[in-house]
């Protein structure tokens, strides 16, 4: 794989107002997004994965351009896009396109399909009426829709379908990079597979890159050539995707991992379980120093007060960037760590009955 | 006798296109303090099933039995139905802050649902509450108990629900997509809770979800259902491993795996079937690759598989794997002759 960056985010920042309670009407901020920096490389599928609210989303909207910064640079083959205007970024707009989660809401239900995916053409300006038509059921017949089924509306699909509409529709004009915000997390199972051999499939053809996000990490596993975790805004581990699951770093990480529910009785039966105590704080108040020493087994005071930087860890190579002032060594167990830090709740009661009952 | 004795049950809803047969036949037990997982994809009829049984499915078509404790409760009067349910059996579902009053505190709720079957003083259901509200792992029991559910997360809304599904000590639990709206973390955490209240209370769970990794983590015995009826029904490990039905198989096999990074997945082609308009015989047909002729005209009875009176698959599968192989073989050779075989559900369906 050739490692040309094809954008690269630098400190990107995205705060996004909150009316604060009570009767004065300031505005308090919440950073969505607190500062990013990563490169996604021509070619590759960069998986990004963490929890409800983690800024995952917003981050990709700002990539994308759907948002403006509030701070930082993105660069898209190495122009500067951050400050571009809507009508400076549209011409970009072939090149960068989003797949959303929801194949219902980002469908419009009134028109047809046919029209749906010729959109970008229309918007473009590009070919005549007849040739698009006929682009746009070479597209529907390249993502496994009948092209016969080209003036339906969309209610006439199943949510399966639906997703393969709008995976066509981000293709039509042969995107660089293609942004998948949750593609599949909407369907179930047996179909998720289908969306998923899809995407890699057209990845291959095409020769997309593809900016993956979602909060499961089984997917992103599948997916992704590299990956990075993202936490209340900032990403705390970045790492080709085998050495992740392999050589996890930070503790976040492994307790993301250690939660994933498997489809296996004997390794749901044997694994080592770390339950992180509490919720996930909110972004309006991050906690100070490192954002997950809240929830962390292994918090020490330092970590009350120093944010960590993104950088590679006990001897990692330059591939494998972690935030993280006491990282996991290879084997170390986390489920026996305990945090030696006042402000963070952790449980420490024996896990079964049995145990209770041995202890 | 086991505590939930479900036979034949058989639910349908009349509706502008024609009526939609959401469960078709569905039997199975729930010990005491088992857990039963139901799985299933959307439409699979497996919170249809377990809604009719606890009264909650209004203008369906209902027959068969669903014996409870020795009280049949489809078709049970609705003054006895309202004694059972709540008190000896307790719901949550997928989505706890629509399950919730947003006008009420939590504590109100809890003492609210103790008092319509307990005749207990307000003080006292209050400080059964607060108690519930700790088992379930929520700090400071004592002062939440006067919070709103928005002040909750989404992980505690669901420990409330649970404290208040368990408050009356059901001897069985229903707990539909549980965890679905929740993260990875928070999942754990409230699997956690489910687990450890069934060892100390001796709950009988129902679990109904889509997700196989916390089917492998809480069941004890699993159904699999598919266009409302069961494909198959084994204890846990049976159905990971000595799967019979090809449903299940594939189901598994669309997996994304733990192991490895970038093979293809074997999705199931096609999507289900409409249940207005069912085809004949095997539900499946259309989607199964070992398929044969019987498969599409008769609907298979759901029997034992290798004389295991636990383990049953609606199947007409012999349980031979080269049997399998040949008719998977045949099966692809007639619709690559075929060109787009007609027996393809939807031509979107099938991947190159």
């Amino acid at each position: 794989m050739r490692s040309e960056v094809l954008l690269r985010a630098e400190e990107v920042v995205k705060s996004f107002p909150v009316r604060s309670s009570g009767l004065r009407r300031t505005h308090d901020v919440v950073q969505a997004v607190a500062g990013v920096s990563l490169e996604v490389r021509r070619g590759e599928t960069l998986g990004l994965v963490g929890e409800t609210g983690c800024g995952k989303s917003t981050l990709a909207r700002c990539l994308a351009r759907l948002y403006d910064l509030t701070s930082g640079t993105v660069t898209f083959e190495d122009r500067d896009i951050s400050t571009l205007s809507g009508r400076e970024m549209r011409p970009l707009r072939q090149d960068i396109q989003v797949i959303f989660q929801d194949p219902y809401g980002s469908l419009n239900p009134r028109r047809r399909v046919g029209s749906i995916i010729g959109d970008p053409f229309v918007i473009h300006g590009i070919g005549s009426a007849a040739d698009r038509k006929r682009t746009v059921q070479e597209l529907m017949e390249r993502v496994g829709l009948n092209p016969e089924h080209y003036n339906r509306f969309p209610a006439e699909f199943s949510g399966g379908q639906r997703q393969r509409i709008g995976v066509a529709r981000a293709l039509a004009l042969r995107p660089k990079l293609v942004i998948c915000d949750e593609p599949v997390s909407a369907l179930d199972v047996s179909i998720q597979a289908q969306i998923i051999n899809l995407l890699v499939d057209l990845q291959d053809d095409f020769g997309l890159t593809y900016l993956f996000i979602s909060h499961d990490l089984s997917v992103i596993r599948h997916v992704s050539d590299r990956i990075a975790v993202m936490h209340l805004g900032k990403i705390a581990e970045l790492a080709p995707a085998a050495q992740l699951f392999d050589h996890t770093r930070h503790p976040y990480t492994r307790s993301l991992l250690s939660a994933l529910p498997h489809a296996d009785p004997d390794v749901a039966d044997s694994r080592e379980r770390i339950v992180l105590v509490g919720d996930l704080p909110t972004p309006t108040n991050p906690p100070s120093g490192c954002r997950f020493h809240t929830r962390c087994p292994k918090a020490r005071e330092d970590c009350a007060v120093t944010d960590p930087r993104l950088v590679p860890v006990l001897g990692d190579g330059p591939v494998h960037l972690t935030a993280c002032l006491h990282p996991l060594a290879v084997g170390e167990d986390l489920s026996l760590a305990r945090p030696r830090v006042s402000d963070t709740e952790i449980d420490t009661r024996p896990r079964r009955a049995e145990e209770a009952e041995s202890a | 006798m086991a505590l939930l004795e479900v036979r034949d049950l058989e639910v349908a809803f009349n509706t502008a296109d024609g009526v939609v047969q959401a469960v078709r036949g569905l039997s199975f037990d729930v010990e005491r303090g088992s857990t039963l997982a139901i799985v299933g994809e959307s439409g699979s009829g497996k919170s249809v099933a377990t809604q009719t049984i606890a009264g909650l499915t209004r203008g369906a078509r209902v027959s068969g039995t669903a014996r409870f404790d020795g009280i049949d409760l489809i078709g049970a009067d609705p003054e006895v139905l309202r004694r059972v349910r709540g008190a000896q059996i307790g719901m949550i579902f997928q989505d706890p802050l629509s399950s919730l009053h947003p006008y009420y505190t939590v504590g109100w709720q809890i003492v609210e649902m103790i008092r319509a079957h307990r005749k207990v003083t307000k003080a006292v259901a209050q400080q059964r509450a607060a108690e519930l509200l700790s088992i379930v792992g929520i700090p400071r029991a004592e002062q939440r108990i006067h919070d709103y559910p928005h002040q909750f997360s989404g992980g505690m809304r669901q420990r409330v629900m649970i404290a208040m599904a368990m408050a009356l000590d059901p001897a069985l639990l229903i707990a539909d997509e549980p965890t679905t709206a929740l993260d990875v973390t928070v999942q754990a955490q409230v699997l956690d809770v489910m687990r450890s209240l069934q060892e100390r209370f001796g709950t009988a769970i129902i679990l109904i979800t889509h997700d196989l990794g916390v089917v492998a983590e809480m069941a004890d015995e699993v159904v699999v259902m598919y266009a409302g009826a069961v494909m198959e029904r084994a204890p846990r490990r049976t159905l990971f491993y000595r799967n019979h039905h090809p449903y299940t198989e594939g189901l598994l096999a669309s997996l994304p795996s733990q192991g490895g990074t970038g093979q293809r997945l074997t999705p199931i082609p096609g999507s289900p079937p409409s249940l207005i308009s069912l085809p004949a015989g095997c539900p499946f047909a259309p989607r199964c690759r070992y398929a044969f002729d019987r498969c599409w005209s008769v609907a298979p009875p759901l029997d034992m598989v290798h004389d295991d009176p636990a383990h049953r698959s609606a199947c007409w599968l012999a349980d031979d794997a080269q049997g399998r192989r040949d008719n998977q073989a045949r099966n692809a050779a007639e619709a690559a002759a075929a060109g787009s075989s007609d027996r393809t559900p939807t031509p979107a369906g099938v991947g190159p």
